[in-house]
C-alpha cells in the first residue's frame, strides 16, 4: 500500500512532465528556419478555403524566400483581434469589410496608402463597389480578396405555377406576388413567397434597400427616417399578413444553410435575397432547381434604385507589429495580380474585383448569372456596411428590433426610434474618446 | 522552537496558494475594478473616465434586460434543481437493486461536453420537428415554439438546466449516506412517518450541504454563459435569453469595450456576494451544525 | 398491508421514470449516432433508424481528412487529454499541500487567509476574465495552454476547502505519534496523510477533470489555432455554418468524447461518494 502511494507524486509528475511537452510542442510548431514564414489566417472552410489554398501552394513554389502559412480559423476575426491585442499577431487576416473601421480606429491594421501607390493598386484597377469599401478617412485599410453582391434569387417553378413568368420589379409588385404564393391552411404557412429574415443575413439592409441612410457618414445614426421606417413596416406587414406565431412556426421547420433541408433548396420559400455563392450550394444539394436571379426590387416610387445591391467583400489587412512586413506585402502583391486573383475567384466560385478579366475567367465560370453579379457591382445605387467603428453593436440593435417588429411586440415606429435613441448616445461618445485619445496621441 | 519551526511549513506549504491568491485572484480583482473606471479596448491601453461606464451601465436598456433574464432564470432553475437533485440523491440512497446504473445515469448529463448538450438540445426543442413536440403530439398535447417563441426560450434552458444536476446530486446523496441510522430508527420507534423523517431528521441533517449547494448555485447560476451562448447567439428571440455573461462577454470582445465588461463583472461580484450574504444569514437559523 | 406494498414499489416506479427522462436524450444521441444522415432531421422524427450506420464512428473520427489544412479528430482529444493531465496533477498536488497546511498546520495568519480563500469562491469568472486576460498576454501566453492549466498548479478555493474539511477528520494522534519518531512536516503529509486520503483526493482529480473537459470559454478565449483546440471547441466544428451540421458524426464523436468519462464514473462511484462524504462540505 505505502509502496503504491509512495510512486504516486512522482507517476503524476513524470505524468504531467510528459504532457506538458507535449502541449507545449503543440503550442509551438517547429518552422523551416531558411525560409521566412508568414501566417495568414482565414475563416474560409471547406472549398473556399481549398481554393485559396491552391494560390498559396502556386505561391510557396513560386519562390523560395518566403513560406505562407495559411490556417483556417473559426472565428477568426475575434480570434486575430485577441492575437492583436496579446502583440502576437498574424501577418496577414482575412476579415469582412464591414469589420475594416473597428480594427482601423484600434489602430490594429495597417495603412497601405503607399503600398498601393508603389504597386499600382488604385481606384481604375478595381470594380468600384469593391474598392469603395477598403477605403477609411480617405485611406485605404485593406486589399480585396474575394468579392459578392447578392440578388433576389427565385424558384421559377413556384412563380410559374402563381401565373408570373418574371421577376418582381418594384417591391410593390414582389408583394402582390407573395400575397398570391403564400399558402396558408389549418392557420399554418405551407409555403412563402418571400420572407424577410430567411436567411437573415443582412437584416439592416432593409432600410437601405428602401432608399434609407443607416448614418450620415459622419457623426449621426440615422435610423428614423422615412424610408427606414418604410422599410420596417414592410418588414412588420409579413408578420401582419401571415402572423408572426406562424412565421416563426413555419421558420423553425427550415434546415440548416448548407443542406438539402435550405428552405429555398426545399421549395419553402420561393424567393430569398442570397449572394454569388448559392449557385454553388444548388448544385450540391439540389441541382434539379429550376431558379435564376435578379436585382432585389426597387419602391415602386424610387426607380434611381434600379438594379441595387449590397457589396459584400471578405478583404486581407496587414496586422501592425506583425513580424514580417514586408515579406506580407510581397504576398498581398502576388495575390492582386490578374492570374493568382482569377484562380482564388474562380475556385471560390465568385466574381474577380478586377475590372480587367480575360475570357477565360467568364468562360470557366459556371455561374449562369456571374455577370449579372458583376454588373451590379458598379451600379450608382449599390450599398455596403456603414463605416462605423460600433457597426456590431449598431448591427445586433438593429437585428434585435427587427426581431422585436416581427414578433408584433414593438411597432416599426418605437423600434426605430429606440435604435436612434440607444445608438446615438453610443456614438457620440465613441467618437469623443477617439478623438480625446487622438489628441493625447495615444 | 518547535512552534517556530511548525509554522515556517505551514507558510511554505501555503505558499503557491498564497501566490495563487495574489496572483490569480487580489491582481486581476484589482485591475478590474481598476478597468471599470476606463476607457479601454485591451488594443489600446486603458484611459481614466471615472464613473463613466457604471453611470452608462445605469442607463443602458440592454444591460436591465440582462440582468432581468438572469435573475428570473437564476430564481427559477435554482430553487428547481435543488429539489430535483435532493429528490434524485434521496431515490438513490434507497436499497433498490442496480443502483450504481441509475447513479450512473442520473450522472449522465454532467457528463456531455457543453457544445453537444447545447446542440442536442436545439434539435430536441425545434418547434417544428423537434423530438419532444413529437411526442408531445403523440399524447395530443401541441408543443409551444420552445427555441422561436419569447415566452418559451427561458422555460426550455430552465428545463436543460434541470437535467444537469449531476454533481449537486452526488454531493447530497454523499451526505445523505452520512446520516446515522441509528438517528432514523429512532424516529422510527417514536412513530414518524416517513415524511416526517425526512422532514425532521434528514434534511435537517443534511442542511449545511443544502446550504453550500444553494451558495454554489446563486454563484453558477448568475453566470449562466455556454449553453445559451451556442444556443441562442445573440440572446435570440428578441433578447428573451440574451444573459449577463453573454453581454459582459460581447462588450469584452465583439464591441472591443474591456471597461465597461469590467464594471459590468464588478456589479456582478458585489450582487453575487450580496446575495450569498443574505443567502447564509436567512438560511442560518435553520442550518443544524454538529451533526457527526 | 397493500398498501404498504403499493408505497414500497414507488421509489421504484420514480426511478425508472426519471431514468428514462434522464436517459432520453442521451439515447437520443446515441440513436442519432448510427443513423444515415438523411434520417437524422427528418420530419416526424425516425426512432429505429433504417440502417446502423457504425461506421459513423470511424467517420466522425476522420471527419473531413480529405480536406486540406485538415485538423484530426484525435488531436482534438490528444490535446484535451494532455491538459487535463497537466491540470489534475497540479489540482491534485498543489491543493493537498496547501489544505494540509490549512488544516493540519498552525501559523500565522492562517484562519484569516483561510477565510479570503472562501470568500474568493464567490468572485464570477467574468470579472476575472479581462484582467487575466491581460496578465497572460503580458507574460506572452496568449495561444498556448498556459493560461489553461499553470493557475491549476497554484490551488483552488473549492478543492482546498474540501481537502482541508477531509484532513481535518483525520486524528491528529498519527501525526503526534510521527512527529515522535522524528518525522518532519513533508514526511508526515505524504506517508501518514496522503495515504489515508484517497478518496477525497480522487473526488478533486474528478472534478478537475470534468472541468477541464468541458471548458469552452477558456479555450474559446486562450486557444487561437485550430490545431490546438480542445474537444469541447472541436465539437463546434462539425457544426460549421459552411458545411451545415453533421449531426450524426457530431453525436458518435460526443459518444466518443464521453464514453471514457462514462466508465470511469461507473466503475469508481462508491469511492467518490465516499470521498465526497467523508470530505463533508459542511
Amino acid at each position: 500500500m505505502s509502496k503504491l502511494s509512495d510512486l504516486f507524486i512522482p507517476g503524476l509528475i513524470s505524468l504531467s512532465l510528459f504532457a506538458l511537452a507535449g502541449t507545449e510542442l503543440r503550442s509551438h510548431p517547429t518552422e523551416d528556419a531558411s525560409k521566412t514564414h508568414i501566417a495568414v489566417w482565414v475563416g474560409w472552410s471547406g472549398f473556399e478555403y481549398d481554393a485559396f489554398q491552391g494560390v498559396v501552394n502556386d505561391y510557396n513554389k513560386s519562390q523560395n524566400k518566403v513560406f505562407v502559412d495559411l490556417l483556417s480559423i473559426t472565428g477568426n476575426s475575434t480570434k486575430t483581434l485577441i492575437s492583436t491585442s496579446a502583440g502576437i499577431p498574424p501577418e496577414i487576416s482575412l476579415l469582412s469589410a464591414a469589420e475594416i473601421p473597428q480594427f482601423a480606429d484600434a489602430g490594429a491594421i495597417e495603412v497601405l496608402d503607399d503600398e498601393c501607390k508603389l504597386h499600382g493598386w488604385t481606384e481604375d484597377k478595381y470594380v468600384p463597389g469593391y474598392w469603395d469599401v477598403l477605403q477609411y478617412h480617405g485611406h485605404t485599410m485593406a486589399l480585396p480578396a474575394t468579392p459578392s453582391t447578392v440578388a433576389l434569387h427565385y424558384n421559377t417553378d413556384i412563380l410559374k405555377r402563381a401565373g408570373y413568368d418574371k421577376p418582381p420589379e418594384t417591391i410593390e409588385e414582389m408583394d402582390e406576388m407573395v400575397n398570391k404564393i403564400t399558402k396558408v391552411e389549418d392557420g399554418k404557412v405551407k409555403l412563402a413567397g418571400f420572407l424577410p429574415a430567411e436567411p437573415g443575413w443582412w437584416r439592416w439592409s432593409w432600410g437601405p434597400f428602401f432608399g434609407g441612410q443607416l448614418w450620415d457618414g459622419k457623426s449621426r445614426i440615422t435610423m428614423n427616417t422615412p424610408e427606414n421606417l418604410r422599410a420596417m413596416k414592410w418588414v412588420e406587414s409579413f408578420s401582419k399578413r401571415f402572423g408572426p406565431a406562424q412565421i416563426s412556426s413555419y421558420k423553425s421547420g427550415f434546415g440548416v444553410f448548407a443542406s438539402p433541408e435550405n428552405a429555398f433548396l426545399a421549395d419553402k420559400v420561393a424567393m430569398e435575397v442570397q449572394g454569388v455563392w448559392m449557385h454553388n450550394f444548388i448544385q450540391k444539394y439540389n441541382p434539379k432547381l429550376q431558379w435564376r436571379a435578379a436585382p432585389f426590387p426597387y419602391p415602386k416610387d424610387r426607380p434611381d434604385l434600379k438594379g441595387h445591391t449590397i457589396i459584400e467583400q471578405d478583404i486581407f489587412v496587414l496586422l501592425k507589429n506583425c513580424k514580417h512586413r514586408q515579406a506580407a506585402i510581397d504576398f498581398l502583391a502576388y495575390l492582386q495580380k490578374q492570374g493568382p486573383m482569377e484562380k482564388l475567384c474562380l475556385g471560390q466560385k465568385k466574381s474577380s474585383p478586377l475590372r480587367v478579366k480575360s475570357p477565360e475567367f467568364w468562360a470557366k465560370h459556371d455561374n449562369p448569372s456571374i455577370h449579372l453579379f458583376d454588373d451590379m457591382a458598379y451600379s450608382k445605387s449599390c450599398f455596403s456596411t456603414p463605416k462605423l467603428g460600433i457597426w456590431p453593436e449598431y448591427d445586433a440593435e438593429i437585428a434585435n428590433a427587427l426581431d422585436e417588429v416581427s414578433l408584433l411586440r414593438k411597432t416599426p415606429e418605437e423600434a426605430i426610434r429606440a435604435i436612434d435613441e440607444r445608438m446615438q448616445p453610443k456614438l457620440d461618445q465613441y467618437l469623443n474618446r477617439l478623438e480625446k485619445r487622438r489628441r493625447a496621441g495615444k | 522552537m518547535m512552534r517556530r519551526k511548525e509554522g515556517r511549513a505551514g507558510f511554505l506549504f501555503a505558499l503557491p496558494w498564497l501566490f495563487g491568491l495574489l496572483a490569480f485572484m487580489f491582481y486581476p480583482l484589482l485591475m478590474s475594478l481598476y478597468y471599470s473606471f476606463c476607457d479601454y479596448s485591451a488594443l489600446r491601453a486603458p484611459v481614466w473616465i471615472g464613473t463613466d461606464n457604471y453611470s452608462e451601465l445605469f442607463h443602458d436598456e440592454v444591460f436591465w434586460t440582462c440582468v432581468k433574464n438572469t435573475l428570473l432564470y437564476a430564481c427559477v432553475s435554482l430553487p428547481l434543481g435543488m429539489v430535483m437533485a435532493i429528490g434524485l440523491a434521496m431515490l438513490l440512497n434507497l436499497n433498490v437493486k442496480g443502483m450504481s446504473i441509475y447513479r450512473t445515469i442520473f450522472f449522465i448529463p454532467s457528463l456531455v461536453p457543453m457544445v453537444s448538450l447545447a446542440m442536442l438540445w436545439l434539435w430536441i426543442l425545434n418547434g417544428d420537428y423537434g423530438v419532444l413536440n413529437t411526442a408531445l403530439a403523440s399524447i395530443g398535447i401541441k408543443g409551444p415554439n420552445w427555441l422561436g417563441d419569447v415566452a418559451w426560450s427561458k422555460p426550455a434552458l430552465i428545463l436543460m438546466s434541470v437535467w444537469g444536476v449531476g454533481n449537486a446530486m452526488l454531493i447530497y446523496l454523499a451526505s445523505l449516506q452520512d446520516v446515522p441510522a441509528s438517528l432514523l430508527e429512532a424516529a422510527e420507534l417514536d412513530g414518524a412517518n416517513s415524511w416526517q423523517k425526512t422532514r425532521n431528521v434528514t434534511l435537517p441533517m443534511i442542511s449545511p450541504v443544502i446550504q453550500f449547494n444553494m451558495v454554489m448555485g446563486i454563484i453558477g447560476s448568475l453566470q449562466v454563459f455556454a449553453i445559451p451562448f451556442v444556443m441562442f447567439p445573440g440572446g435570440t428571440p428578441a433578447r428573451s435569453t440574451y444573459f449577463y455573461a453573454m453581454y459582459l462577454y460581447d462588450n469584452a470582445f465583439n464591441y472591443s469595450r474591456m471597461g465597461y465588461a469590467s464594471a459590468m463583472g464588478w456589479i456582478l461580484f458585489l450582487v453575487i456576494l450580496l446575495l450569498t450574504l443574505v443567502a447564509l444569514k436567512l438560511s442560518n437559523k435553520h442550518v443544524h451544525y454538529g451533526g457527526v | 398491508m397493500k398498501r404498504k406494498k403499493l408505497l414500497a414499489a414507488l421509489p421504484h416506479f420514480a426511478l425508472v421514470s426519471l431514468s428514462c427522462l434522464f436517459l432520453f436524450p442521451f439515447l437520443w444521441l446515441l440513436d442519432t449516432a448510427v443513423k444515415p444522415i438523411s434520417e437524422t432531421m427528418k420530419q416526424p422524427p425516425v426512432w429505429i433508424p433504417s440502417k446502423f450506420e457504425f461506421g459513423n464512428f470511424w467517420e466522425a473520427i476522420n471527419y473531413g481528412s480529405d480536406k486540406v489544412g485538415y485538423i484530426p479528430f484525435l488531436v482534438y482529444a490528444e490535446n484535451t487529454v494532455m491538459l487535463a493531465i497537466l491540470v489534475v496533477t497540479g489540482t491534485v498536488i498543489s491543493n493537498a499541500i496547501v489544505a494540509y497546511s490549512f488544516a493540519r498546520v498552525r501559523w500565522w495568519g492562517r484562519d484569516i487567509i483561510f477565510a479570503v480563500t472562501l470568500a474568493t469562491m464567490m468572485v464570477p469568472f467574468p470579472v476575472m476574465m479581462v484582467p487575466t486576460f491581460t496578465i497572460f498576454k503580458y507574460l506572452g501566453w496568449i495561444g498556448t495552454y498556459r493560461p489553461l492549466w499553470v493557475p491549476a498548479w497554484f490551488g483552488s478555493a473549492f478543492s482546498i476547502f474540501l481537502l482541508r474539511q477531509f484532513f481535518k477528520t483525520i486524528p491528529f494522534e498519527l501525526s503526534e505519534a510521527a512527529k515522535l519518531d522524528g518525522a518532519g512536516e513533508w514526511t508526515i503529509f505524504r506517508s501518514v496523510i496522503l495515504p489515508l486520503s484517497k478518496p477525497a483526493l480522487s473526488v478533486v482529480a474528478l472534478f478537475s477533470f470534468m472541468g477541464t473537459w468541458n471548458d469552452f470559454l477558456g479555450p474559446l478565449i486562450y486557444l487561437l489555432r485550430q490545431d490546438t483546440f480542445t474537444l469541447s471547441l472541436g465539437l463546434e466544428f462539425y457544426h460549421s455554418k459552411a458545411g451545415g451540421t453533421q449531426w450524426n458524426l457530431l453525436m458518435a464523436a460526443t459518444t466518443i468524447v464521453i464514453l471514457p468519462v462514462l466508465v470511469v464514473f461507473f466503475f469508481c462511484q462508491k469511492q467518490f461518494i465516499k470521498g465526497i462524504s467523508i470530505t463533508g462540505i459542511k
